[in-house]
């Protein structure tokens, strides 16, 4: 078996190993928040009988170890149950919102990488020299202060005393599109609508902007310090010895092996955006999967706490693999290993 | 007489916190074309860096100050403008280190690295080309299996096995001037003594002149027509090879020959790290090339 194939074959095997495990971690701290579901659904005004048929359909009078016998049941029908929040089945919650985050992490994801690297190599480059000393300060701002600051700040500063980017949502209410993908600037472009991905894109950039600022700064520090690490290298010297450019020797020979330890830590920021998502999406009035998670929450929807969670999960789960199949496929030590390593 | 490479009251100084502190004082030293000269001293002593300024790489570091001359071929290279010294070097100069397998990039295998260096003369050489030319020198260094070489990364080879990569590499674009500093040095003794025949051999077919620098006296003997000492920064003794180890001049040059370890095993010898007699006028040896 080729060493990519092992590795992919392990990360598949642990990651549902890791499934299972947080969706029984999950599964038993939703039902410690005390409070009763049926009730908090419900609310004040319904009658006991009501209170009990819920309980009832819910499982919820069972011992917890059945409860999850019949959630593992239910997920692998590919049933998430229904939500009490908005009494429709989790899965059409999820379908819905999710699109929105990930839009919005998939763009913030790549500014981080399409800005990031490329100023921390820009600061190891110079380092030691004024375009170092810029990057590292402007980097340390964006670092220091969480992704809601940010969201606060871009919007008082270009949708408020400078209206040039729309405050909330995600497209003009003036637009009809068919939602196909979910994506909204796939599916105005399916739609034919250029004016709406225009539209759409506009909506798109402040929030990710806000989202992104963080991994930025993150992505360039992280780039920064295992480049200049690297920089002392022997293999750099002889780089130097051979007449080769500085920019060639900076793409080559510096970053590429820092690439590799960078990696890792670019792709959990990555994954963790989907997490931050939530105070911008608050901020942004962007109906997103973080902000539906964190209002089931407060609801104690059980369903919908669960799914979401797995949703998390599991996109966190396909980040990790995707980011162990680059770093194998960069680090030749990893492809030609004869045995996998963790 | 004109020679490939002359150096003329070449001093090096670093500035640091407490001012400038002077590395070399003043050196002077020559090579000519396809001639093999040694530079020992023991570290810290200016070696290096002599090299390093030779080849152009420490003009460019912002808290060195350089003086003195550096002529190349008949042409000044502290006087260059940094991109001319950069086109100079692994064309007509190239440099061999001490560790080969960190001195290679982990993340490109042996071909892909060979035609780096070879587009350094020629941009427009294909792949195949290049390999093939690669194929040749490897060959060249006695490696049996060139094709299975050229496929491998540098983590991939034995360090012996890396050596003559190197090696090969360097010489691939017929230089001028090899710089070699300390090759070898983190091989064992056996194969270092192997590479350095292999290395013999290769710049005495290709007519390379070579810097060998190095703290070991023996290997320096087996290898060099002429050796310089160096001792803080300051040649203390010159002359061809035979006449320095028949009749080594300076206390500074004895002390040295003792310090070579001998099979005989009378342990280590007492050389004292700071002696006046170290400090004694330079000796020259008549019948060098210079």
């Amino acid at each position: 078996m080729s060493p990519v194939l092992r590795i992919l074959s392990r990360r598949l095997g642990i990651s549902v190993i890791v499934l299972i495990g947080v969706s029984m971690l999950i599964f038993a701290i939703a039902r410690v928040i005390p409070g009763d579901p049926a009730r908090i659904a419900l609310g004040p005004n319904a009658t006991d009988d009501q209170v009990a048929a819920i309980r009832a359909e819910m499982h919820l009078d069972e011992p917890i170890v059945a409860q999850y016998g019949y959630f593992v049941a239910d997920v692998l029908r590919g049933d998430l149950g229904e939500s009490l929040y908005t009494n429709r089945r989790v899965t059409t919650d999820i379908a819905e919102f999710l699109p929105a985050t990930l839009e919005l992490v998939i763009v913030a994801g790549f500014m981080m990488v399409a800005i990031g690297l490329p100023l921390g190599i820009l600061a190891a480059r110079h380092r030691g020299r004024w375009p170092d000393h810029v990057v590292r300060v402007l980097t340390l701002l964006t670092v220091s202060a969480p992704s809601f600051v940010w969201a606060v700040i871009l919007m008082l500063l270009f949708s408020f005393y400078l209206p040039l980017f729309p405050v909330a949502g995600r497209l003009n209410d003036s637009y009809d599109i068919a939602r196909t993908t979910g994506f909204l600037t796939v599916d105005t472009l399916l739609a034919g609508n250029f004016a709406a991905f225009i539209d759409a894109l506009h909506h798109l950039i402040l929030p990710a902007i806000a989202l992104a600022l963080s991994g930025i700064g993150q992505a360039a520090r992280l780039t920064r310090a295992n480049m200049v690490e690297t920089y002392d290298k022997p293999y750099i010297e002889m780089a130097q010895a051979f007449g080769f450019f500085p920019s060639r020797i900076a793409r080559r020979y510096a970053f590429k092996p820092s690439l590799i330890p960078s990696l890792t830590i670019i792709g959990l920021d990555f994954a963790a955006m989907l997490g931050n998502a939530f105070l911008v999406e608050a901020v942004f009035a962007w109906p997103g999967l973080s902000r539906y998670g964190v209002a089931v929450i407060l609801r104690k929807d059980l369903n919908a706490i669960m799914g979401t969670v797995l949703v998390i999960a599991l996109t966190f789960l396909v980040v990790n693999i995707i980011v162990d199949l680059l770093i194998a496929f960069l680090n030749p030590r990893i492809r030609h290993s004869t045995r996998a390593t963790s | 007489m004109s020679n490939l490479l002359d150096i003329r009251d070449l001093k090096l100084a670093f500035k640091g916190l407490s001012g400038l502190s002077e590395v070399l004082h003043g050196i002077d030293l020559s090579i000519a074309a396809g001639e093999r000269v040694a530079l020992v001293g023991e570290s810290g002593s200016g070696k290096s860096v002599t090299a390093r300024i030779i080849l152009g790489l420490l003009q460019e570091t912002p808290n060195a100050r350089v003086s003195g001359e550096v002529e190349f071929d008949g042409r000044d290279i502290t006087a260059m403008r940094p991109r001319d010294r950069a086109r100079l070097r692994g064309t007509e100069m190239s440099m061999i280190f001490q560790d080969p397998t960190s001195s290679l990039n982990p993340t490109f295998t042996i071909a892909c690295q060979f035609a780096e260096v070879m587009r350094r003369r020629d941009p427009r050489m294909k792949q195949a080309e290049c390999d093939a030319r690669a194929t040749e020198m490897l060959t060249e260094v006695s490696i049996p299996d060139p094709e299975r070489v050229l496929n491998a990364y540098p983590f991939q080879l034995s360090g012996g096995m890396n050596q003559r990569v190197m090696i090969a590499m360097a010489l691939v674009n017929n230089p001028k001037l090899l710089l070699a500093d300390e090759p070898g040095t983190a091989l064992d003794v056996s194969v270092q003594a192997q590479t350095l025949r292999l290395m013999h051999d290769l710049v005495e077919m290709h007519h390379t002149a070579v810097l060998f620098i190095s703290h070991n006296l023996g290997v320096v003997r087996e290898f060099a027509d002429r050796v310089y000492v160096i001792y803080r920064g300051r040649i203390v003794e010159e002359g061809p090879t035979d006449a320095i180890f028949h009749a080594p001049g300076h206390a500074y040059t004895r002390a040295l020959m003792d310090a070579v370890p001998r099979i005989t095993g009378a342990g280590l010898p007492e050389v004292p790290e700071v002696s006046d007699d170290f400090l004694a006028p330079m000796v020259r040896h008549d019948g060098g090339a210079a």
